[in-house]
């Protein structure tokens, strides 16, 4: 084990600039959207502005503490990290509920999210292990002898599972607790780490599945209300039944493309596969249908319809969608200027939550385009850069962080980003540096900075 | 060196997929859809409008007729109504406690974050013990109103009330927009739309419950409300108000015109009414009630009513035959009783005697001269061509022709012509003897009052008139110029002298059928009319002017089922004509006897 060079050494300049911008950007922001004349001073402890530069100084004093460590150090406790946050996060679930839920330990005027927290740890624990992984058991190795049918299908998917239980396990406790408290948008936060399992070589049918299946149930959903006629008769059908003509008439394109140009050898197979993957879409338009009517209740079923534009009601479920929209998209091209929101303001309040999940929202009315377009590009930026990060590492554990760091980004910016513009259900996440709130913010940074300081230590082969 | 690491493109592509998805989105949203912005201006702007004070409406000697006051409605947001003393409020305004739970619940019903009206059109006066103490009641606010006040309290009818216009309004003129007032009747409605102003708009930004927190753009898009504009009357307040209160519990009307202007100093219907009875909140309660009175006080006696004239006519007549040449003003006829009835007086020898006498077969002989001028060997075709030229004579001092009168609803006396008698009786089927009763102002010739009113003006003025009109002045414009224009009849002046010497001698010679209008201190001409009513008692007419040399005022006055003019008319026209020119009245036992008098012989029909 050899010790960096100086805590300057490789890291990352980049990076801490484009977190600096995001993070003095952000607090302008919170600051021309709660501010209040009489409270003006930037650093004034009872509003949002304060408080959140209290935040911002202590996740800088975070940081440059994580960037004295030693990576090692860090790489070696990542399991502790991980159960400290675990334990946090079971414990706040004997908490008084706050809001209907329990996700918060409250200090006075402050609270801590353990939520935000248990992401660190996961993406520590999960590295760690994956980085002593040796190998990683692959189950299409033979592509030719394997017959492809349904019973191997699942024996070899079984297998797979127990062989990688303890990924299972580091995911699926976080989310279980998460979901106890309930937090559906953390929930939902963590299915980003199949990014992660994607890049170490898991689940690439998975994730191609994931893909196709969301793309079958968002269009069974948009139709499933509707009715058709069948053509040429007069039989009246219900809008699912139109996507499985959809298919239907897919599968048999597949089929005579594959008669055409696949080998009579490799037909049998890929009959099987087609007819296998038809069966099972049929039946999971199904099973989607009525998950939807039963299962979900009602205000989950308008915020679906409400993403999907089945639903216009500017005054009632989505009224803070409607209202989102207007600020962002009367922002035009440059803006109203700084501090002169008129929906998203600090005193006429239109936008709901403008200070925290839909800061964007009050970005935006102010920047304009300029401003939404600048800031969406600072954040592919952001996650281009840490993707040429990941992939720059030698250690697997640095690369399989840098990837959990980026994925987790990802969702909080896509879905924060694509609910105030509409393409997104509504689910209260914070937008990384620019949301108000201290846990966020600390834990943002504290993931962002032990990803600069492992990059730092690049160059020193650890594993 | 993983095999897997191709898979950072499928990555990174979703990433800038994503990202590619949402900058076009955000183009879109942003630079391309415009409905954003619209949407945003409705969210968080508001328009206000702001009214404009109705124009005030004054009389010659600039009293205020119409004002206008602010009253205050009290409206709550449910929402932010929260423990409120609801007994101490309740007291406040003056309701019982279960009245104010009902109000809250039915505020709440229609709203729990908006406005509504908790209670309307509080006056100043209550307001002022309300007001100060609105601070302690959370959600609880007042906003102004104006409403019109009649600081003098007469000429309902002349003044008019105003209410909510209808759909038909707005539907006729596009100006008026939902829960906007109009003047319905009278002045109100006549000179609505310089009354009215123009109404401005106040953009205004809002939060989320509505409240406002600041002008847009700093008013740049603001227009101010213009205030209507005021008009002055050429009413006199007080000469109303005396009329009106010497018409009390007499049914009929008084009309006073200024001879040298034409403008209307007085307009009396009685019964009259309290204009403060309709406005705002009153008018739906009080209007009922009036409007089922069976005298029927909202009736304008002195625009809607057309009686015959009587023998107040018989000026006309005249000096309709003077003119013609067909007598002179020493003409001179029996009292022939035979041919029409008549009292017991001397024969008139003259013209000036028989205006003081009223003599009816002279008027007859006079008359029928007229008609029957021997131009044509059939009295028929005589009479027609005769009774044209005595139409057009008669149609020259402005009767039975459209009014110019600057109101509504004007009735329109009729003067018989040769078209009517042919319908009735058929062509050449009529000649005088026929239709004789005209020549003492009964049969078919019927007059408003304001026609008689005229008619004195004419006699004033000795052979002119000015269409007679209310409006005396509007503010920063000018009055239509019809109103400016002398309207001569066909009578040359020299013919008028004898014929008001016969007036003078009416009031103020023995004989003379008006003795009661006589005034020691002031000349006054007039003559007396009794109104045939076959469905009862005669109506009592008289018309006069008064000093008789440069007349400052013209009379017509006009009471149903009172008897002779002389009785009843006469006395009321002498009184107001007193206290107009010299404000005082100098026989307080006449002024008695007129106040004390009911007159009111209203039989209901069955």
């Amino acid at each position: 084990m050899s010790r960096g060079k100086s805590i300057i050494g490789d890291v990352d300049w980049g990076l801490i600039l484009i977190y600096l911008i995001f993070v003095s950007l952000g607090l302008s922001t919170i600051y021309s959207a709660v501010y209040e004349p009489e409270h003006a001073f930037l650093f004034d402890m009872s509003k949002e502005y304060g408080k959140q530069s209290m935040w911002i100084g202590i996740s800088l004093f975070l940081g440059f503490f994580i960037l004295l460590l030693d990576g090692s150090f860090i790489i070696k406790n990542s399991y502790w990290v991980y159960i400290v946050t675990m334990v946090l996060l079971l414990l706040v679930l004997f908490t008084k509920p706050i809001n209907g839920a329990r996700s918060w330990f409250g200090f006075g005027s402050v609270g801590i999210q353990p939520s935000e927290f248990a992401k660190i740890g996961v993406s520590l624990a999960l590295a760690r292990y994956l980085s002593m992984k040796s190998s990683i058991t692959k189950k299409r190795k033979k592509k030719s002898n394997t017959q492809l049918t349904l019973a191997n299908y699942i024996t070899s998917t079984l297998q797979a599972i127990q062989a990688n239980a303890p990924i299972l396990i580091i995911l699926g406790i976080p989310s279980m607790l998460v979901l106890l408290q309930p937090d559906a948008g953390t929930f939902i936060v963590f299915t980003s780490f199949i990014l992660v399992l994607y890049r170490e070589g898991y689940a690439g049918n998975i994730l191609l599945f994931g893909i196709v299946s969301v793309f079958i149930a968002v269009i069974t959903l948009l139709v499933a209300g509707n009715t058709f006629f069948l053509p040429f008769t007069k039989v009246m059908l219900s809008g699912k039944f139109g996507v499985f003509l959809v298919i239907l008439f897919l599968g048999l394109l597949f089929y005579f493309v594959i008669k055409k140009l696949i080998q009579p050898r490799e037909r049998k197979t890929l009959y099987k596969a087609l007819i296998g993957s038809m069966i099972i879409s049929i039946i999971f338009i199904n099973v989607v249908e009525l998950g939807y009517s039963n299962i979900l209740q009602k205000h989950h079923r308008d915020r679906i319809d409400l993403v999907l534009g089945k639903m216009e009601d500017p005054n009632g479920k989505g009224y803070n969608i409607n209202r989102a929209k207007a600020a962002i998209g009367s922002g035009g091209f440059s803006g109203k200027g700084y501090k002169q929101a008129k929906l998203a303001s600090a005193n006429q309040k239109h936008v709901p939550e403008h200070s925290t999940d839909f800061i964007f929202c009050t970005w935006s009315e102010e920047r304009g385009f300029i401003g939404s377009a600048g800031l969406v590009l600072l954040f592919m930026t952001l996650l281009i850069k840490i993707v040429l990060i990941a992939e720059r590492q030698k250690s697997r554990f640095t690369r399989v962080y840098a990837y959990s760091v980026a994925g987790i980004f990802f969702y909080h910016f896509m879905i924060n980003i694509g609910m105030a513009i509409g393409l997104a259900p509504v689910i209260g996440i914070p937008l990384p540096f620019f949301s108000y709130g201290g846990s966020g913010m600390m834990s943002f940074s504290i993931l962002l900075f032990i990803l600069i300081k492992l990059d730092a230590e690049r160059k020193v082969i650890l594993q | 060196m993983e095999t897997y690491s191709n898979r950072k493109y499928t990555i990174s592509l979703m990433f800038i997929l994503i990202g590619l998805a949402f900058l076009f989105r955000l183009a879109y949203m942003q630079l391309i859809d415009s409905h954003w912005v619209e949407r945003a201006a409705q969210i968080s702007e508001r328009k206000v409008v702001t009214y404009p004070a109705r124009g005030i409406v004054f009389d010659r000697n600039h009293e205020k007729l119409i004002a206008n006051e602010i009253h205050y409605d009290l409206m709550v947001i449910p929402k932010k109504v929260k423990e409120i003393d609801s007994f101490a409020f309740a007291k406040l305004i003056g309701i019982p406690i279960e009245e104010y739970t009902k109000r809250i619940l039915k505020a709440k019903d229609y709203s729990y974050r908006k406005a509504s009206e908790f209670e309307k059109q509080i006056s100043p006066d209550d307001f002022t013990k309300i007001g100060p103490e609105l601070y302690k009641y959370n959600g609880f606010f007042e906003i102004e109103r104006t409403l019109r006040t009649y600081p003098k309290h007469v000429a309902g009818h002349l003044l008019g009330y105003m209410n909510e216009v209808s759909r038909r309004d707005i539907k006729r003129q596009p100006y008026y927009k939902s829960r906007d007032y109009i003047g319905r009747s009278g002045i109100e409605k006549e000179y609505e739309k310089i009354l009215r102003g123009k109404r401005g708009v106040k953009y205004l930004l809002q939060d989320a419950i509505g409240i406002s927190t600041g002008s847009f753009e700093e008013g740049k898009f603001d227009t101010l409300a213009i205030s209507g504009k005021n008009i002055t009357l050429g009413i006199d307040w007080e000469l109303q108000a005396y009329g009106e209160k010497l018409m009390q519990n007499k049914l009929g009307s008084v009309v006073a015109i200024e001879p040298s202007t034409g403008e209307i100093l007085s307009m009396v219907s009685a019964p009259s009414f309290d204009p403060d009875l309709l406005v705002g909140r009153r008018l739906g309660k009080n209007y009922g009630v009036l409007q089922r009175d069976s005298l029927k006080p909202l009736l304008n006696r002195a625009t809607g009513s057309i009686y015959p004239p009587g023998s107040t006519f018989k000026l006309i007549m005249a000096l309709s035959a003077l003119q013609e040449g067909v007598i002179t003003k020493e003409s001179g006829f029996p009292c022939t009783k035979r041919l029409v009835g008549c009292h017991n007086h001397p024969s008139a020898q003259s013209v000036q005697q028989a205006v003081k006498m009223s003599c009816n077969p002279y008027f007859y002989y006079v008359v029928k001269r007229l008609i029957q001028q021997g131009k044509e060997k059939s009295i028929y075709k005589d009479a027609a061509i005769g009774l044209n030229i005595w139409a057009d004579y008669v149609e020259s001092f402005g009767l039975g022709t459209t009014s110019q009168i600057d109101f509504g609803g004007m009735a329109k006396g009729l003067i018989p012509s040769k078209k009517y008698y042919d319908r009735v009786y058929g062509e050449y089927r009529w000649a005088f003897s026929t239709i004789f009763s005209i020549c003492i102002g009964q049969g078919e010739v019927t007059v408003s009052p304001f026609e008689m009113a005229n008619l004195a003006v004419i006699m004033a003025n000795r052979g002119y008139y000015y269409h007679p009109h209310f409006i005396k002045d509007i503010d920063g414009d000018t009055i239509p110029s019809k109103y400016l224009e002398k309207n001569y009849t066909k009578v040359d002046q020299i013919h008028f002298p004898d014929v008001i010497e016969g007036m003078y001698d009416v009031v103020n010679s023995p004989g003379g059928t008006a003795r009661r209008a006589r005034l020691d201190s002031i000349i006054v001409c007039g003559k007396t009319g009794t109104a045939q009513n076959p469905h009862g008692e005669d109506h009592s007419i008289f018309i006069a002017f008064a000093p008789k040399d440069d007349p400052k005022i013209a009379i017509a006055v006009y009471v149903e089922n009172a008897g002779f003019g002389g009785t009843w008319a006469a006395p009321i026209a002498s009184l107001m004509i007193e206290q107009y020119l010299t404000d005082s009245i100098s026989n307080p036992r006449k002024e008695k006897r007129i106040l004390d008098a009911n007159l009111i012989n209203y039989t209901k029909p069955k």
